[in-house]
């Protein structure tokens, strides 16, 4: 509801042919401030127009250009933020550290290597794990199906790196189990190792790749398949012929959505990596939290991250994509 | 109904499903069952079970605060991202606007961002434009990052939305604005409520951009951080446990939400 004080002073009976709604709506549309600010506006074609398109449009150039335009900008600064008697000036020196020194060549080889093998391994656990909901189970049964494996999507990117720890460290549920059946005598280090930082990745991001291709699965035709099976396709053929071909969608976006955000993936390999783990976003992070002087290389090194990541999914996806789809 | 793994045993599917699903829920069972654990350090296997630690956690003033923080920066967020979420969608569906990719791709662009670029521009944004780390500039973190989430369920719903409907309101004398509010809202009410809940788990979850953008007053995936680097204790198992009972049950609550409405 509309609180009265916003029509009192103008008076809200001003012509006693509009008729008189309940609703708040009506009191708002029907108030003199309205009628003479956006009632106006909005009779104009530019008005219309403005009003439609204005704060969208700031938004989307101001937030979500503008930060990227700005890290570019002063990637290619010698110096941010200007202190006081020092010039800054255009330089390409930010970039060129990156491809003279190797220890930050090799955090982002690694990170590149994490991600495509954390995107293979999901591709492959989880395409069998979505058929499965898509085809196999009932469709009164498919939404519980797909909820149970929601449930852990709702823990958030800490809390799942965290429950890890649980399970792999030392003195974690693994470790003592292997204990107990006698296996091993003392336990095995996985934590802060390049298997428990996969095992997290994957733990972490399995989700995405769940959902499109559930939805691209669901969408083969069944009788696609049964006129092939009886055509004398085998199984192996039908998987092969019909429904990798269809599901092609869903592996595209599955795959690029998990890699990108396999690639920018911060809080977990701090707490499940160790120092021979040191991905590229730690790297990167280092020159913001250390001096400030170091900006321009960090915004130097963020982008080139940024753009091998967009060109490695753009590969992929001319690829596999095939033939183009259609953006909206 | 025939599949291609027809001649596989079905159950050798249906058995891989459920070991994805024992894969997922295993760690959060065993995060959760630690936190019972009468001891002061995490370790299996649990011997004496207690309550304490949630005794301590509820009595954390840091713990509550935190949970506050987030809640607020949350709210916030989420009012925000929502409004300008669909003000973008209307834009789009408009008619006669020319570039509706190029506008869908600019909306979609903070989705495509991996996470960490996306908070450092962020940190170098505000401070082009002199504004401090802090509560604002989270809050304007996690709406860029909850934008785009707004736009495509937003734009999903109006693509199915008869045009007549609104041609209707305008022939009965609505302006543009009222047509918005009394019919094209309303209409998009059922797709907004799950994007809403969803945009709230977004930003509770939410820690990279929080890291970059945030000042001293820690929300809740920070506390839970700056605790696990400094130490495990059951008493951060207590605490996770609270935070994924309680965005759990948000999150169930929003699948419920969102079912109902398709269905009716």
């Amino acid at each position: 509801m509309v609180s009265s004080n916003t029509t009192a002073g103008f008076g809200t009976v001003r012509d006693t042919t509009v008729p008189k709604y309940s609703t708040g709506i009506a009191k708002v549309v029907n108030s003199a401030l309205y009628r003479y600010t956006l009632g106006a506006a909005v009779e104009s074609r530019i008005g219309r127009i403005l009003l439609l398109a204005g704060v969208p449009l700031i938004w989307l150039i101001m937030l979500h250009v503008g930060p990227i335009y700005q890290m570019l900008k002063i990637s290619l600064l010698s110096h941010y933020p200007v202190q006081p008697g020092r010039e800054s000036h255009f330089t390409l020196e930010n970039y060129a550290i990156f491809f003279r020194e190797s220890i930050y060549f090799t955090p982002l080889i690694r990170s590149f290597i994490f991600a495509t093998a954390a995107t293979a391994l999901t591709l492959v656990v989880v395409y069998p794990v979505a058929y499965y909901v898509a085809k196999i189970v009932r469709p009164e049964g498919r939404s519980k199906a797909l909820l149970l494996l929601l449930v852990p999507f709702w823990a958030g990117e800490l809390i799942r790196t965290f429950s890890v720890i649980m399970l792999l460290a030392n003195r974690g549920a693994l470790n003592v189990l292997l204990r107990e059946i006698g296996l091993i005598d003392r336990p095995i280090p996985m934590l802060y190792t390049s298997f428990s930082l996969g095992f997290g990745l994957v733990y972490l991001i399995c989700l995405y790749m769940l959902l499109p291709l559930y939805s691209a699965i669901e969408k083969i035709p069944s009788p696609l398949l049964d006129a092939a099976a009886d055509l004398g396709a085998g199984p192996l053929t039908r998987f092969r012929r019909i429904v990798l071909p269809l599901s092609r969608d869903g592996i595209v976006s599955g795959c690029c959505l998990v890699f990108l955000t396999c690639i920018g993936v911060f809080a977990t390999p701090m707490l499940l990596g160790g120092p021979n783990t040191v991905l590229f976003p730690e790297t990167i992070s280092g020159f913001f939290h250390g001096a400030s002087d170091k900006w321009p290389v960090g915004a130097a090194f963020a982008l080139i991250m940024l753009v091998t990541a967009l060109i490695a999914a753009a590969i992929f996806m001319r690829l596999v994509g095939g033939r183009k789809r259609r953006a909206i | 109904m025939r599949t291609p793994f027809s001649d596989v045993p079905r159950t050798t599917l249906t058995a891989f499903y459920w070991a994805f699903i024992l894969y997922l829920l295993l760690p959060l069972t065993l995060m959760m069952a630690m936190s019972f654990k009468d001891a002061n350090f995490v370790a299996f296997p649990i011997g004496e079970w207690t309550f304490d630690w949630y005794v301590k956690v509820m009595q954390d003033k840091q713990f509550l605060e935190a949970c506050l923080y987030s809640i607020m920066i949350a709210a916030a967020a989420t009012l925000a991202a929502t409004t300008l979420g669909v003000w973008i969608a209307m834009l789009i569906v408009a008619d006669g606007i020319r570039g509706q990719i190029v506008l869908f791709a600019l909306a979609c662009l903070p989705a495509v961002v991996p996470g960490m670029i996306s908070a450092i521009s962020l940190r170098i944004f505000i401070s082009t434009i002199d504004m401090p780390t802090g509560t604002a500039a989270i809050i304007l973190g996690h709406t860029v990052h909850a934008v785009p989430f707004v736009v495509v369920m937003a734009l999903t719903r109006l693509r199915s939305m008869p045009g007549n409907l609104v041609d209707a309101a305008r022939d009965l004398g609505a302006d543009s604005i009222v047509a918005f509010f009394r019919v094209t809202l309303p209409y998009l009410r059922p797709a907004l409520g799950g994007g809403m809940i969803f945009c709230v788990l977004l930003s509770i979850d939410d820690f990279v951009r929080t890291f970059f953008l945030g000042g001293y007053r820690p929300t809740l995936p920070m506390l839970i951080f700056a605790k696990v680097q400094g130490g495990m204790s059951p008493e951060i198992n207590a605490m996770a446990t609270l935070v994924l009972v309680v965005t759990a049950a948000v999150g169930l609550y929003a699948e419920y939400f969102t079912r109902r409405a398709r269905t009716r």
